[in-house]
């Protein structure tokens, strides 16, 4: 074996282990197969698109009955928005931007699988920002989070982020990163 | 690229700690609002409480020991190899001298099989040949951690085809120029252990197989058979190298053991060709 020599041995070592091995990186391994848990946080980020889908459905099934709650909410709502042609136009707008959303999702998605750290690292931001609307709305406004919905969205997104930050999954996403020096 | 990546190398590693708490933090609430569903719905609720249990056994337990063991738990030498999540493992029971690929063949000499890999194949493998009772014998073994690594490769014995009971004994190659406590030189480190029944894991909540607890029949076992089966295999004993004690694994079972370090010396042992380990291998190529 030509590799360097052990990281301690044979000097003295600390009786504690220093804070700063905590942050020692990843090992270098480029063959390294794909972890479960990446394919598994994959899987979670497709079924989170599939839930999307399905919501935006949904929204476009309700559209019309949705802008009457509101108009009627609301009195002096503009007179435009009893216009179906305008209703139109906004739900075609709405439905365009989600699903531009959920396809940078599948994209993102695709990437972690093919083992990329940065969209990885963005999916989980992304799951942190929402899992703490959803956490600070239940705890400040004790909001109900109700098992149709919330519930499985927020399992979806802490599952999820739970697949993606586990060790594994982060060696492997960094698995083609060197070193800054032999130990 | 490599520039920026160089500079912002340990932020990264930080962020991945911050994410890797948070995720833990986030499920500890995940269970506990999956536990308080399952009282409100009722009877529908035992799914829930299922789903409660999978999460807080299999997700939000090893997350919290894996971040607690690693500000607590050494991280050299104590004899001990670690779980996946952190937690003290089985005792490293046994030292070897020579090639990765004298001891494999030694192994195979004495009667023993090597494990496959945990992979998605060999899981459903275990599940179906435990469903129509047929034995698998290279059924593969969970992965232990000593020297920070998982093992190189594992062996092991299944008993009359009962999938629940088995010997196993995992190998870890040491880091160069490592010597044992007390100074003296090793090629390999192994933990020997029988797996004597499926159970329910103290510490983890976790479906296992928990194990005998006196370690030493399994040792001597492991000694017997390899040095049974080819003469050329030499066996010195380091007495008293772990003073005996009582402990538990990782999965909270008991051990007992009277501190003896057998060394097998299988250096006279001619390997096969192509039996080379392919971890450490590896390993070298992306060292070098």
């Amino acid at each position: 074996m030509s590799s360097a020599p052990p990281p301690h041995a044979p000097g003295k070592r600390p009786a504690y282990e220093p804070g700063a091995l905590l942050l020692s990186p990843v090992r270098y391994d480029p063959d390294m197969p794909r972890p479960s848990t990446t394919v598994a946080g994959v899987l979670l980020v497709f079924l989170r698109v599939l839930a999307g889908i399905f919501v935006l459905l949904e929204l476009a099934r309700e559209w019309d009955s949705l802008f009457g709650d509101l108009v009627r909410a609301d009195t002096t709502a503009d007179a435009a928005l009893n216009d179906p042609g305008v209703r139109g136009i906004l739900l075609a707008a709405v439905l365009g931007i989600g699903g531009i959303l959920l396809l940078i999702d599948a994209v993102l998605g695709i990437l972690i699988y093919r083992g990329h750290n940065w969209p990885r690292v963005l999916v989980m931001l992304f799951s942190v920002i929402s899992i703490s609307t959803v956490f600070t709305a239940w705890w400040v406004r004790g909001e109900e989070i109700a098992l149709d919905g919330t519930f499985l969205s927020l399992s979806l997104d802490i599952l999820l982020l739970l697949a993606l930050s586990s060790r594994s999954a982060a060696a492997y996403a960094r698995r083609n990163e060197r070193r800054p020096e032999n130990d | 690229m490599t520039g920026t990546r160089r500079r912002t190398y340990s932020l990264g590693i930080a962020v991945d700690w911050f994410f890797f708490v948070f995720a833990g933090l986030a499920a500890v609430w995940l269970a506990y609002l999956s536990f308080t569903e399952s009282f409100r719905v009722g009877w529908w609720g035992l799914p829930f409480f299922i789903g409660f249990w999978v999460l807080l056994a299999y997700l939000v337990l090893p997350r919290l020991h894996r971040i607690l063991t690693t500000v607590y738990v050494p991280d050299y030498f104590i004899g001990r190899t670690r779980t996946s999540d952190g937690l003290l493992g089985d005792p490293v029971n046994l030292a070897l001298l020579g090639q990765g690929a004298q001891i494999e063949q030694a192994m195979r000499r004495a009667g023993w099989t090597k494990a496959d890999p945990v992979t998605l194949a060999s899981s459903w493998r275990i599940i179906t040949s435990t469903l129509r009772r047929r034995s698998y014998h290279e059924a593969p073994v969970s992965p232990l951690f000593l020297f920070g690594r998982q093992q190189d490769f594992a062996y092991q014995q299944e008993v009359d085809g009962n999938p629940a009971q088995r010997h196993h004994v995992r190998f870890w190659r040491c880091p160069d120029g490592w010597l044992l406590p007390g100074g003296t030189r090793v090629d390999w480190l192994a933990a020997g252990t029988f797996d004597t029944r499926v159970g329910l894991s103290l510490f983890t909540l976790q479906v296992t197989h928990k194990i005998d607890a006196d370690t030493d029949v399994e040792r001597d076992h492991i000694v017997r058979t390899v040095s049974e089966a080819d003469p050329r295999v030499r066996v010195d004993v380091i007495a008293d190298f772990a003073t005996g004690y009582h402990s538990r694994n990782g999965g909270g079972d008991s051990i007992r053991t009277d501190g003896d370090l057998p060394i097998i010396d299988v250096r006279a042992v001619a390997a096969d060709a192509g039996d080379a380990v392919d971890a450490p291998a590896r390993e070298e190529e992306a060292t070098s």
